[in-house]
């Protein structure tokens, strides 16, 4: 398993460094400077500007500086938007708060999802089948925002004015070096990762239950079910785990926009996440910050697209790594 | 499993009770007297007033850095000495000035100082903060304020890099405390460019010690010092236990109407009121607006799409629900001009003749400001005739002028089209219309095309970024474009100034209007002080722009600012953000 976990980084090496290569072109097409100075530059600006921020040197240069960097997680190049705080320090901290948000809100909607999936792709054409679908496309079909903002007044607002009732905060984060962080962090983020829950669940759910009804038609569940194995033993022991390909297939796509966050959230309830960060250091000309996010992504990606190989092969024993 | 499910119950149940105490309120002893404020933003870029640009990096910076004048708090129309003894003494009808520092003003204690302890402020302090304005290394955003007007204070250029202890020969030391100041020419206006948190002084050793850090590292002499910023959540600041002798205005300042407001009632306090400021950032109008009804934010600038939680929408005035609640509030005007525009070099749209004056003129009758008041603003803006705002001298009284070009007056404005050789808008190409790609600016372009469609004007709208849209008009590209223009400071030789001609494209003269009857008009005028002299000549430029029209307007937003019962001295302004340390908390409302 190692050598096919190290080749396969290996190979994925010069299609990185292409992705690299594109982003930085792609992001110098408009003269970044021009866009950051915006308002009237003089000639000096424009020099001094571009000399600040290294510019100025050969676009190889900046290429090579850029993968030195990556490789050697140095990111103390200069913010353009935020001039006392380093690369490192914009994209650094923002990562957990995203993750406190994102990652109990993958689990549990996952949880949650794969069993109502279950349950109603067992119950395949019945009323309760019909009832959850139904709940799913309602779901499905209201606005992220209104989820968004009837969850923050009502949860957040509306308790406590009702009924005195302070569970969640309307806004704000603490950090986990904070005292009694996991406390705060349910204060500060249960709410959000609720609404995460609630807007996701339609989605996952549909799609959970069509991979299953897959397997409801196959022949070791007629099998399974001859032999004399109960409800819970044949949806657990046998459907669930012959659906986990697809299963860990969406899980394990989502995992890097984990790590991005969710920006709507993360802008309502004031929580200082990497989508945020990203979003405001892009409307704001920060090329820095942009351009080591995006290749930090990538990184990202072709990592997470080789570990999904790696645990097809641990679920399924008739997949070989090769 | 069902102890399973019972034990996580019971985590949750545990974590949602047992939250712990949040940071800052372990600074929050006893008697401390905090004021929880908002930033409508992600905060500020820098604490460094050199590099600011923002209302929010004014905000944090002005709380513990000070400029020599600030605006009074009592009459925004005026200013008053701050780091000074007294106002500067005008020489040579305007062209020098001479300052004298006010004694015991300190810079904070800090690790830069020998011994830690803050040093008084001198003449070399105000020379070296000034100077980083023109010093390319530190971004110049603000240069444009000193820019041209000292003697011999130019921005190197070449890449050079800046020599802070060259002399300069329009700042003349004459004591420690004393300095006069020449400028080029004798413009009114310098002295309100010293009421800007960009020219606020520094500390030498701080910028020096602190290098690339001095931006989070504030070193002032303002009545808060910093205690710790995390971005994109709070900044916090303490009380300046050295703060300079300086105290709540008294009662003689203020008028009859805020003294029955009991803003007098602190009069001769000492500065500032308050122990604490906790900005706290909240982006969105929700989150914001909740958390002031829940008492967590001491005032509100209260969003357009929540004056109705709190306001009758018809009269303006308080709901009981917020009568009860026992806000207080004021509405204040802001210097804006919000205005569709034209590039008068344009071959389509621009010029001085009479059909072109025609066309614009017939524009400006088809389009209906009400209607873009009421639909976008709740009716909250003041429509007035020309560029200066209301409240500035040569304002029209009662906000509008007779025969000025304004709509809606569709009967006039075909009557004009047909007289630019455009009848019905016949042979009339669509005009390009450029703005600020926002769903707001796109929903006024759709009002905008259906009110000049009404007299056959057709507009080929470009919805752009606005550093294009900059871009565009600096390169003289945009036929016809809209945005808008906040005075810098309550003179409005502020919004003339976008008129001259001197300005023009890529400068703030985005419409390059060139007059030379105006040019002459306002070369008089800046070099005068407030009086009716200067106010007629302020006048008879306001007349002539609003002859040619070179924009079609204007509006000005009223922002309605909502506080807590427990809030006092509280008398919101725009015109300067200094104003926090005059706050003060009323224990036994809160």
């Amino acid at each position: 398993m190692w050598s096919y976990v190290l080749r396969r980084i290996l190979y994925n090496v010069p299609i990185y460094l292409v992705i690299v290569l594109v982003v930085m072109a792609m992001l110098r097409i408009n003269d970044p400077v021009a866009a950051y100075l915006s308002k009237n530059p003089t000639a000096a600006e424009i020099h001094e500007t571009r000399a600040r921020f290294g510019l100025d040197r050969p676009f190889l240069a900046q290429y090579l500086s850029m993968l030195g960097s990556i490789a050697t997680l140095d990111f103390s190049a200069r913010s353009w938007y935020r001039e006392t705080e380093t690369v490192g320090q914009v994209v650094g901290p923002s990562i957990l708060p995203s993750v406190a948000v994102t990652l109990p809100a993958l689990a549990l909607s996952t949880f949650v999802s794969v069993v109502v999936g279950l349950v109603a792709a067992v119950n395949r054409g019945r009323a309760l089948d019909r009832g959850l679908m139904f709940l799913a496309v309602i779901g499905m079909s209201v606005s992220y925002l209104v989820f968004i903002i009837l969850g923050q007044y009502f949860g957040a607002f509306w308790l406590r004015e009702r009924f005195g009732l302070e569970l969640f905060a309307i806004r704000g984060y603490e950090g986990a070096g904070e005292a009694n962080w996991p406390a705060n962090w349910a204060y500060y983020c249960l709410l959000p990762v609720v609404i995460s829950v609630v807007v996701s669940i339609g989605y996952d759910t549909r799609f959970y239950r069509s991979v299953i009804v897959e397997q409801t038609t196959a022949d070791y569940i007629r099998t399974a079910r001859a032999k004399g194995c109960g409800q819970a033993r044949v949806m657990f022991r046998h459907l669930l785990r012959n659906a986990l390909i697809p299963i860990i297939t969406r899980v394990m796509i989502t995992l890097p926009f984990l790590i991005v966050g969710s920006l709507l959230l993360e802008v309502y309830f004031s929580i200082p996440g990497m989508g945020n960060t990203l979003l405001t250091h892009m409307i704001n000309k920060d090329f820095a910050v942009t351009q080591t996010i995006v290749a930090l992504l990538a990184a990202i990606f072709i990592l997470t697209n080789i570990l999904t190989d790696v645990l097809y092969a641990l679920v399924d024993p008739r997949v070989r790594l090769s | 499993m069902r102890a399973g499910f019972l034990f996580g119950v019971a985590a949750v149940a545990a974590m949602l009770t047992g939250r712990g105490a949040v940071a800052g309120e372990a600074d929050r002893s006893e008697g401390t007297v905090v004021l929880p404020l908002p930033m409508n933003t992600d905060g500020p870029r820098s604490l460094d007033p050199a590099r600011g640009s923002t209302t929010y990096d004014n905000m944090a910076c002005v709380q513990m850095y000070e400029p020599l004048l600030q605006v009074a708090y009592y009459d925004n129309q005026r200013f008053d000495p701050l780091l000074l003894a007294a106002l500067p003494e005008r020489l040579e009808d305007g062209k020098r000035y001479r300052f004298r520092l006010k004694e015991g003003v300190r810079f904070h204690d800090d690790p830069c100082f020998p011994g830690g302890r803050g040093r008084e402020v001198v003449t070399e302090d105000v020379f070296y903060s000034w100077k980083r304005l023109a010093d390319p290394a530190n971004g110049m955003k603000a240069w444009w304020l000193l820019d041209g007007a000292i003697v011999g204070l130019e921005s190197p250029s070449g890449g050079e890099a800046f020599d802070y202890d060259a002399p300069v020969e329009g700042l003349v030391r004459l004591s420690d405390r004393e300095f006069e100041v020449e400028l080029t020419r004798p413009v009114y206006r310098f002295l309100w460019v010293l009421t800007m948190f960009q020219t606020s002084i520094v500390a030498r050793e701080a910028v020096e010690h602190y290098g690339d850090e001095f931006g989070a590292h504030p070193v002032g002499t303002g009545p808060f010092v910093l205690d710790e910023w995390v971005p994109k959540q709070r900044l916090t600041l303490n009380r300046n236990p050295n703060y300079h002798e300086s105290y709540y205005p008294g009662p003689e300042k203020w008028s009859e109407e805020d003294r029955r407001a009991g803003l007098a009632a602190a009069a001769g306090e000492r500065l500032p009121i308050a122990d604490r400021i906790e900005f706290a950032m909240i982006i969105e109008e929700q989150p914001r607006f909740l958390e002031f009804r829940q008492g967590n934010l001491a005032y509100i600038e209260l969003p357009f799409t929540y004056f109705g939680e709190l306001f009758n929408t018809r009269t303006k005035t308080m709901n009981r629900e917020a009568r009860k609640a026992g806000y207080g509030y004021r509405a204040v005007p802001l210097l804006d001009m919000i205005f569709r525009a034209f590039n008068m070099e344009d071959p389509l749209v621009g010029g001085y003749t009479a059909e072109k004056r025609a066309l614009r003129q017939a524009i400006a009758y088809a389009i209906d400001l009400d209607e873009f008041n009421e639909t976008f603003y709740e009716g909250l803006c003041v429509q007035y005739d020309g560029p200066i705002p209301p409240g500035l001298d040569g304002h029209p009284e009662g906000h509008l002028l007779p025969g000025a070009p304004r709509g809606p007056d569709l009967q006039k404005a075909r009557k004009l089209l047909a007289e630019a050789g455009y009848p019905g808008g016949e042979g009339l190409p669509p005009i390009r219309y450029y703005t600020n790609s926002s769903s707001i600016n796109a929903q006024m372009t759709d009002l905008l095309r259906r009110q000049l469609g009404r007299i056959g004007v057709r507009i080929d709208t470009q919805l752009v970024d606005f550093s294009q849209l900059i871009e565009l008009t600096n390169k003289k590209q945009a036929p016809m474009f809209s945005f808008a223009w906040i005075t810098d400071y309550p003179d409005g030789e502020n919004n003339l100034a976008i008129f001259y001609s001197k300005n023009v494209s890529p400068g703030s003269n985005h419409w390059n209007y060139s007059r030379p009857e105006f040019d002459a008009l306002y070369e008089r005028a800046i070099v005068l002080e407030p009086g009716p002299e200067r106010t007629a000549l302020y006048e008879q430029m306001r007349d002539l722009v609003l002859g040619d029209t070179p924009v079609v307007g204007s509006l000005a937003r009223t922002r309605y600012y909502v506080w807590q019962p427990w809030l006092t001295n509280a008398r919101p302004t725009e015109r300067f953000w200094g104003w926090f340390k005059y706050l003060g908390v009323d224990g036994s409302e809160r």
